[in-house]
């Protein structure tokens, strides 16, 4: 596959990013992959996502973090220390040539560097900055002080993972700041359409990740006056339409399957690859919210029949026979080398002088039938003499 | 951008940063309809094609959630007559989006390359399961069943050889996200180029970009993480502690000794202040009994004001809200997020607003969820300038309703 190469999306677009760690750096990472040119500006002592394992190198670690390495793809890198007034005035001179600025600096930080939301955009108002934070600049939480499990938990997200009555899980990773790092594009790119099509000024943004968070619940939150449960490995009802098995992950030979659920055709299917109809015509399992002993039964018919099958196996005959949707639950390694992926270009090898070889997922998408083309993350201040 | 001739339009859209965008929405269920209404939220004139013989579900409201500030046309796409005019609606869009399995599309003969043809600079967007080519790409998939495939259910769970789902469908979500970010920087592309696009964005690709360290670790070193429940492999403390009341817990995550400190002192327990716990790597070690102690503390205190002292002193805390708590979130709703529609049948609801900040749709333009075919007349008469006969012709020919 080739990649994307002509007139990129967002070729002429000067970025500049501040922000560290996951949300803001994987928007800048986004907006590179799409043809910007992002210029990273770090502290002395480095974004503090280079400080965090796993690591790529036996030693210089400040330069094989995985999370780093991944979250600046494209970008350069400029050491400044924007602490000091020396410092944030050579900042402020870069923001003067920016067509965007990403930053992170919550309401006591600003007050500490004596930011405010002019201190950019005074003298360049075709400026697009935002702002992400985990709670935003005002508000009763606004000097909260949160990681993504904090998030996940205010956010409604926690409460709905692992089984019910016991401790709430959380999701692996840094999700809550992914999921704002793309909203954060989504802002910045909406904000360039308003001043570039337009003829409007930049304008400042205030994102935060507990909004996004609220955002991405499938029903409303009022539920009609009902509170959505954990229900450990079944999925729970979104409304009253409980067809079995509901969503469900249950174990095959060699690991677990999630099956899709939800219709009555589905249930129907499952039941057919199943040679069980007798369970479909049974009205005691036409609803397993309402009939929750039903579920664990089901739980054994489909344990039972995939007892002697591998996931691959189950998978194939599922999807390609009885239109099931359903999936193998993939390790990590797994995916990396599952034949669909590999097909897709999901994966591009991406050398760092330091970390050496590894596999990047490409941007999550394929345009003319070309994925877009990543480049490695920088050194730290590899790119300093260049800007200032 | 939509062009001036097709103008014609009676109630146009007239606030919003993308108010000339004009978007044909074929998408269903979750992942599409979050994602056009972002851009719907901000003023994109959102034509969503529903089938008449199905009607809107309104069990949960889960359909009006994510299909307010939408426009509706109800429309045979089966039918002879009725794919001519969703040729004639593609020929005034700048974008049509579609997540139906690949082979619909082609059965329909509605692909990319025949849209072309009434519509040279139109960008599409796809969002299969899989994607549209490759051995899986014909196979069903949900947002999740997607989310297994990608990965992040073998990383959740109390035990590590019982993985569990995130009970989210998680690929939804993120593909609704990303499907913003990418229709919207092709859409700048074709407004400075004249140059449509053909977007594949795979409901089983988005949440690999959510997962980036894991498997640029792998592939280099074989790192694999382990369903773990919710230890971290850094900070200690970390984990949900039980409250007073029924399922009532507070999230605690101590990210350095200074916070530590500060909580051992709220804590007051003996046990906790022995000096050894004072540094992370000796706390991890007596993780499960330094959990029990916290416990211990929690389960006689109300989670709110237990987040609330805590967080006087700097350390990360919060409150784990379900779904009605987040609806009356002290925060979220001091900072006016939420959004109030009321639809033509009932009373005022409320619901989610809108996360990505920006010069959205003025709040008073904010409509509910249109009814199936509410705005088929409108679209065929002064969109299309069809005429009076031919629009009744259509009714009675049941392409339309």
């Amino acid at each position: 596959m080739e990649y994307f190469q002509d007139n990129l999306p967002l070729e002429g677009i000067k970025v500049l990013e501040t922000a560290q760690g996951v949300s803001g750096p994987y928007a800048g990472k986004l907006l590179a992959s799409l043809g910007a040119q992002v210029v990273k500006v770090e502290l002395p002592e480095g974004d503090w996502s280079r400080h965090i394992p796993p690591f790529l190198a036996e030693s210089n670690h400040k330069e094989s973090s995985a999370l780093y390495l991944y979250n600046n793809t494209g970008k350069k890198s400029v050491v400044l220390d924007w602490r000091t007034a020396e410092g944030l005035q050579k900042l402020i001179d870069l923001s003067t040539s920016s067509d965007v600025l990403i930053e992170d600096w919550d309401s006591s930080e600003r007050k500490s560097l004596r930011i405010d939301q002019e201190t950019f955009r005074a003298d360049n108002p075709r400026l697009v900055e935002i702002s992400i934070t985990p709670f935003g600049l005002s508000g009763p939480y606004n000097e909260y002080k949160s990681t993504p499990i904090i998030q996940l938990a205010l956010g409604g997200v926690l409460n709905l993972i692992g089984n019910p009555g016991q401790e709430p899980l959380m999701l692996p990773g840094h999700q809550p700041d992914y999921l704002t790092g793309i909203n954060a594009s989504n802002a910045v790119q909406i904000a360039l359409w308003d001043r570039d099509f337009f003829g409007n000024a930049g304008s400042f943004l205030e994102l935060t990740m507990l909004e996004t968070l609220a955002n991405v619940h499938q029903a409303p939150l009022d539920m009609d006056g009902g509170i959505r449960q954990r229900s450990g490995h079944r999925q729970s009802p979104l409304s009253s339409n409980g067809f079995p098995p509901g969503v469900c992950t249950v174990a095959a030979k060699d690991g677990y399957i999630t099956f899709g659920g939800g219709s009555p055709g589905i249930w129907e299917q499952l039941c057919l690859m199943l040679g069980r109809l007798d369970l479909f015509e049974d009205e005691n399992f036409s609803n397993v919210f309402e009939n929750p002993e039903s579920g664990p039964i089901v739980d054994r018919v489909m344990e039972s029949w995939m007892a002697s099958k591998t996931r691959a196996e189950v998978f194939e005959e599922a999807s390609s026979i009885w239109m099931l949707p359903v999936s193998p639950v993939k390790n990590i390694n797994e995916v990396l080398d599952d034949q669909q992926y590999a097909a897709r270009k999901a994966f591009q090898t991406v050398f760092h002088p330091e970390a050496g070889e590894a596999s990047y997922p490409s941007p999550t998408f394929i345009a003319d039938g070309k994925k877009m083309h990543i480049s490695r993350a920088p050194l730290i201040g590899e790119h300093t003499k260049e800007y200032v | 951008m939509s062009k001036e001739s097709s103008g014609t339009v009676t109630d146009t859209i007239s606030t919003g940063a993308l108010r000339n965008l004009r978007v044909i929405d074929l998408t269903r269920v979750w992942a599409g309809p979050l994602g056009t209404r972002a851009l719907a939220d901000f003023g994109a004139e959102i034509i969503k094609v529903s089938d008449p013989r199905i009607p809107l579900s309104r069990v949960g409201k889960v359909n009006d959630k994510l299909n307010r500030n939408k426009l509706n046309i109800a429309l045979r796409l089966d039918k002879p007559e009725g794919r001519d005019v969703f040729l004639d609606l593609v020929s005034i869009a700048d974008v049509v989006i579609e997540n139906f399995r690949p082979r619909v599309m082609r059965n329909l003969d509605v692909t990319y390359d025949r849209l072309l043809e009434v519509n040279p600079n139109l960008l599409m967007c796809s969002m299969p399961g899989f994607g549209l080519d490759g051995p899986y790409s014909e196979y069903p998939a949900f947002g999740s069943t997607a989310e297994a495939m990608a990965g992040i259910n073998s990383m959740i769970g109390y035990d590590p050889q019982r993985p569990l789902q995130t009970g989210l469908s998680y690929a939804d979500p993120v593909s609704g996200l990303n499907l913003v970010s990418t229709i919207l920087a092709f859409a700048r592309r074709r407004g400075l180029t004249g140059k449509g696009n053909f977007i594949d964005l795979a409901l089983a690709d988005s949440p690999l970009g959510t997962l980036g360290e894991y498997f640029v670790a792998n592939s280099s070193n074989g790192y694999i993480q382990k369903p773990h429940g919710n230890v971290h492999t850094q900070y200690s403390p970390h984990g949900a502690f039980r409250c007073k009341g029924n399922d009532q817990w507070i999230a605690i995550s101590i990210t350095n000794d200074v916070q530590w400190s500060r909580f051992k002192d709220q804590v007051n327990d003996p046990r906790l202040s022995r000096t050894c716990y004072a540094n992370v790597s000796s706390r991890k070690n007596d993780e499960n009994t330094i959990n029990k102690i916290i416990e211990e503390w929690t389960l006689n205190k109300d989670a709110t004001e237990l987040m609330e002292l805590l967080q006087v002193e700097g350390i990360p805390s919060g409150k784990v809200s379900n779904n009605l708590e987040v609806l009356n979130d002290v925060h979220l709703n001091a900072r006016d997020y939420f959004s109030y529609l009321t639809p033509e049948d009932g009373e005022e609801e409320k619901y989610d607003g809108q996360a990505i900040p920006g010069n959205q749709k003025e709040r008073e333009e904010w409509f509910p969820m249109k009814n199936l075919g509410e705005d088929s007349s409108n679209i065929l008469l002064n969109y299309l300038g069809y005429s009076k006969l031919k629009y009744l012709s259509l009714i009675e020919n049941e392409v339309i309703s």
